[in-house]
């Protein structure tokens, strides 16, 4: 969408402003303790890959979103965000070369209209921007209206990610599978998918306590722990999910090289654990450089990213130098 | 003659901070599997007023600015931070890293030098537009062959074709700079071995020879045949494969060796057999002996003159005997009369002053104001000539020239030196050369341009090395040939060994194989490594094209020849083993006269001396009379008894003051 909201907000009286947060590092997983349910054995084991036979699909759909914002302006003291969302799917086939098969994206307005004079809010609505609010409350506060923003454009990108996801498990092939970035729980339609995986990268949530704690963040090398059920929480769904420790952490750190991953709530998923495992510490090359996660980051999932990266506008990206004072010309 | 396709769009135009596009030069991307490499042809075309890139319904030319660039630079890399991230990746095993799941985003980026922008002005950067492969047009446009193409007058000579995947468009020069009057001179670069400079002339010749526009009028070409059987055959049709067949079709150039060829070869020394390759019984019929007597020699005496003689008193001497003496009745001042014509003359007169100076009682070290030091160098040089070119000079006896005056149009000259003394080479060369020129100042050659084919140019016209007579004339045909008609192909291994005007000089250059030794010259900066690379790996039949209307080298490919190679040639017609003296006088006789009976020659000749029996046969093939043998025999006249040598005139001894030598 080209940039005419903005131009529409700012000769409306908005002052401009140009302030670009933290480049997302993803959604994150919940930071708590939630608790699990053993599946596949009696309490959290290790289990090594060796021998297992990795599974090998026709075809692999990978999923990943992005989402880049910035304050545009300000009414008042109430900011004005410009954010947008992409997320594709990427398609690898027998050629190993993975290609998009199906994408999308959204450009939102971040605000809160009854603070915005009459002029200003006319000029927004009149662009037929896609306009989000957040509460009144965090909008009187710049230190709370920010980090209000930030959770709507996340929840942003995962609907889309969702929607794009859903529609793609309609067209599924028989020997084609969907990798996500992230978790499959959001989704019941995902969740219960019997080609549907989720590849959780960040650890916030903690399933376990104790010596099996300890088992799952210290798993060697090419080795995943027991397959558990993680203990719903809201509207989650129920899922089934393991550890899968890609790299040796010995000499980094427990998280080092550590993906959690997320299959449907079904007895073949156990029996699918050890090839499904096998299959993703195949995925550790090629490298996913010169992301600094690489560690954990899925090669494909990289290349969902840059695509979207790529193709995303590129007046959101922060210019080095582009919070200095202008200059008097 | 021009396929008006337009091929779809292969790349897109990039450009960063470090990678700039410019008014000379741009970058694009294409796909990983793509058909252009170094020296293709792309058009790129502005899309303004589009943010998404895509097409918006609007025809070629009607979106702005329209750029022709060549590529000359490629680059192929993936998303690898760096080597060792692959290594780790693939746990050491380098099979391993041929078996990841995913292949890793790799990018073909290339780098491409500005033909041509429309509109020209004003010049600006080129616009991050949609690359498309060049078609026919945009070959024609990109080159700026649409000047020469078309009109009522037009000018183009096909060259050959410039090739892209599957797309093939012909390239054209321009006669006006390649033949004159605007620009001039071919020359040709590549290493020995690879049949592409030779045969990239011939091709050419021949394509010149079908499109020379008829306004600007009759042509022949001279070659000078340096080594080997290489141009002796170039009457004679050549193997074809399909595949030249059909880019003579593509060309528009009949696939026909030369119509008119005249073979042009001295005789050995026996001055009875030819001095050549073509000497088949089939084909040494149409040889002509190329004979040269003391007026054409002294005409170029320079020539023979090595540095050390070139003084200002040798060459008074030989502008007296030029102008004073030779074709003309002459006094010694001893009392000898002279009618000097041949070199047995000049000799003879030689002798009378020599013996006129001692018999003169020490009279004097001068004659006519020349010191008798300088009368003896030069005469030595002179008799040298007639020694070392035995069979181009004879030292008695008509010469035997081109036909000056009455060359033909779209005839090729070919004159065989290969196996001649370079001193002989040096003479051919100059005097053949020079007379080209005189005839086209004068208007009265017979045609009104000339090509003249030189291999081994360092030879004659080195980089380094003294200022020969041979090289000055280069040089001035070089700098100003291309305003009388003369215009100089010239061909050599290494274009650096090469004098840099004669080379600067040519408004057209090729470029065969090169050595990479040679592409390590500071005269080849100016391309990329990757053309460099392109150029050290060529292949027959591949050229890179300069020519001014190119604002960059262009690689085109050419049919071979449609004559016959020198080393096809000698196999299917072998040289003939030299002829004993009399069946070659025989031969000769016949050539002019069929009716002659071979044995009635050979008793006529018995016991004759060579020399008079040359003379004879030399008289008769000027004249080319009706009864051949008739003329030979009056030429050759009575049997004569031999008469005794006169006693010599000598200078008597000096008397001894003393038998006493104390």
């Amino acid at each position: 969408m080209p940039r005419s909201w903005v131009d529409a907000i700012l000769a409306a009286g908005v002052v401009p402003a140009s302030y670009v947060p933290d480049a997302s590092v993803g959604r994150t997983d919940l930071e708590e303790f939630t608790g699990a349910e053993p599946v596949e054995d009696p309490e959290l084991r290790v289990h090594s890959l060796a021998g297992a036979q990795p599974l090998a699909p026709a075809a692999v759909g990978f999923l990943d979103g992005i989402e880049q914002w910035r304050v545009v302006g300000y009414a008042g003291v109430t900011p004005i965000v410009r954010a947008y969302v992409a997320a594709a799917i990427r398609l690898r086939g027998a050629d190993r070369r993975p290609r998009t098969v199906a994408e999308d994206a959204d450009e939102l307005a971040i605000t809160r209209l009854d603070r915005l004079s009459a002029a200003v809010r006319g000029a927004l609505e009149g662009t037929g921007v896609h306009v989000v609010e957040i509460s009144a409350d965090d909008a009187g506060q710049p230190a709370r209206a920010l980090p209000a923003a930030r959770i709507e454009v996340q929840k942003a990108r995962a609907a889309l990610e969702r929607r794009l996801a859903e529609r793609r498990l309609e067209a599924l092939g028989s020997d084609e599978w969907l990798v996500v970035d992230g978790v499959l729980s959001d989704s019941a339609a995902l969740s219960a998918h019997p080609r549907a995986l989720g590849v959780v990268k960040s650890h916030g949530a903690q399933y376990f306590a104790g010596p099996e704690l300890e088992r799952a963040l210290t798993l060697p090398a090419v080795h995943r722990t027991s397959v558990f059920r993680p203990k719903r929480r809201g509207a989650r769904r129920e899922i089934h999910s393991w550890y899968l420790r890609l790299w040796p952490w010995e000499g980094n750190d427990l998280l080092y090289g550590l993906l959690r991953v997320e299959a449907r709530a079904h007895p073949d998923t156990g029996a699918l654990a050890p090839r499904i495992s096998a299959w993703l510490v195949d995925e550790r090359a090629p490298l996913a450089t010169p992301d600094r996660r690489w560690d954990r980051l899925l090669y494909p999932i990289h290349d969902v990213e840059t695509y979207l990266r790529a193709r995303a506008p590129r007046d959101l990206i922060p210019y080095p130098a582009s919070r200095l004072p202008r200059t008097g010309s | 003659m021009i396929d008006r396709r337009d091929p779809p769009p292969i790349g897109r135009v990039v450009a960063t901070e470090q990678k700039p596009a410019t008014p000379h030069q741009f970058h694009f991307w294409t796909a990983n599997e793509t058909t252009i490499g170094i020296g293709a042809i792309v058009r790129v075309e502005e899309q303004p007023g589009n943010p998404k890139g895509l097409p918006n319904g609007r025809g070629k030319g009607e979106t702005g600015k329209v750029v022709y660039g060549v590529v000359t630079d490629g680059f192929a890399y993936s998303d690898l931070a760096t080597p060792l991230h692959d290594v780790v990746g693939a746990e050491g095993d380098p099979a391993r890293a041929a078996e990841s799941p995913t292949v890793r985003q790799e990018i073909r980026l290339w780098t491409a030098a500005v033909l041509r922008q429309k509109p020209e002005e004003p010049l600006q950067p080129v616009p991050l537009g949609q690359v498309h492969v060049a078609s026919d047009v945009d070959v024609a446009q990109a080159l700026r062959m649409d000047t020469y193409l078309g009109g009522a007058e037009p000018t183009a000579i096909p060259v050959g074709l410039y090739t892209s995947g599957t797309l093939e468009a012909p390239v054209y020069l321009d006669a006006d700079f390649l033949l004159g009057p605007e620009a001039a001179h071919l020359n040709i670069s590549g290493v020995s071995g690879l049949a592409t400079k030779t045969s990239a002339a011939e091709f050419l010749l021949g394509s010149i020879f079908q499109h020379f526009p008829t306004h600007k009028g009759r042509i022949a070409a001279v070659c000078f045949n340096v080594k080997g059987p290489d141009l002796c055959f170039l009457d004679q049709p050549g193997a074809l494969e399909d595949e030249d067949r059909r880019r003579y079709e593509r060309l528009a150039v009949r696939a026909q060796p030369f119509e008119r060829v005249r073979y042009y070869a001295p005789f050995k020394a026996d001055g009875v057999n030819l001095n050549t390759l073509r000497t088949h019984p089939d084909l040494v019929g149409d040889v002509e002996p190329l004979v040269w007597g003391l007026r054409e020699v002294l005409d170029y005496a320079e020539v023979l003159l090595n540095r050390d003689d070139i003084d200002a008193k040798a060459d008074a001497f030989i502008d007296f005997l030029s102008d004073r003496v030779v074709d003309k009745d002459f006094d010694d001042g001893f009392g000898g009369a002279h009618r000097v014509v041949t070199f047995a003359d000049l000799e003879r007169l030689f002798r009378s002053i020599f013996d006129g100076l001692e018999l003169g009682g020490g009279r004097g070290d001068t004659w006519r104001t020349h010191h008798i030091a300088t009368i003896r160098k030069v005469r030595n040089r002179l008799s040298n000539i007639s020694t070392r070119a035995k069979g181009l000079v004879t030292d008695d006896g008509p010469s035997n020239d081109l036909p000056w005056g009455r060359f033909e149009d779209r005839a090729v000259y070919v004159v065989d030196v290969a196996n001649v003394d370079p001193l002989g080479q040096d003479l051919v060369f100059a005097r053949v050369v020079s007379k080209l020129r005189e005839h086209l100042e004068r208007r009265d050659l017979g045609v009104d341009a000339v090509v003249v084919f030189v291999d081994e140019l360092n030879k004659y016209a080195p980089a380094d090395g003294p200022e020969t007579y041979v090289k000055k004339m280069l040089l001035d045909i070089s700098e100003r040939g291309r305003y009388l008609g003369l215009v100089l192909f010239g061909a050599e291994q290494f274009r650096s060994q090469v004098h840099r005007r004669v080379v600067g000089n040519a408004g057209t250059i090729m470029f065969g194989r090169m050595d990479s030794d040679e592409l390590a010259t500071p005269g080849y900066q100016v391309l990329s490594p990757a053309t460099k690379i392109k150029l050290a790996t060529l292949p027959i039949g591949e050229l890179m094209v300069r020519h001014p209307h190119f604002t960059q080298p262009i690689f085109v490919r050419f049919p071979r020849p449609a004559v016959l190679r020198g080393r096809d040639g000698v196999e299917r017609f072998p040289p003939a083993a030299d002829l004993p003296f009399e069946d070659a006088v025989v031969r000769q006789l016949v050539k002019l006269d069929r009716r002659v009976r071979p044995n009635l020659v050979k008793d006529l000749i018995a016991d004759r001396r060579e020399e008079d029996v040359r003379r004879a046969l030399a008289y008769t093939r000027q004249t080319r009379p009706q009864d051949a043998f008739a003329h030979f025999k009056k030429q050759l006249g009575g049997r004569v008894a031999a008469v005794p040598a006169a006693a010599r005139e000598t200078v008597a001894p000096l008397n001894p003051i003393s038998d006493d030598p104390y």
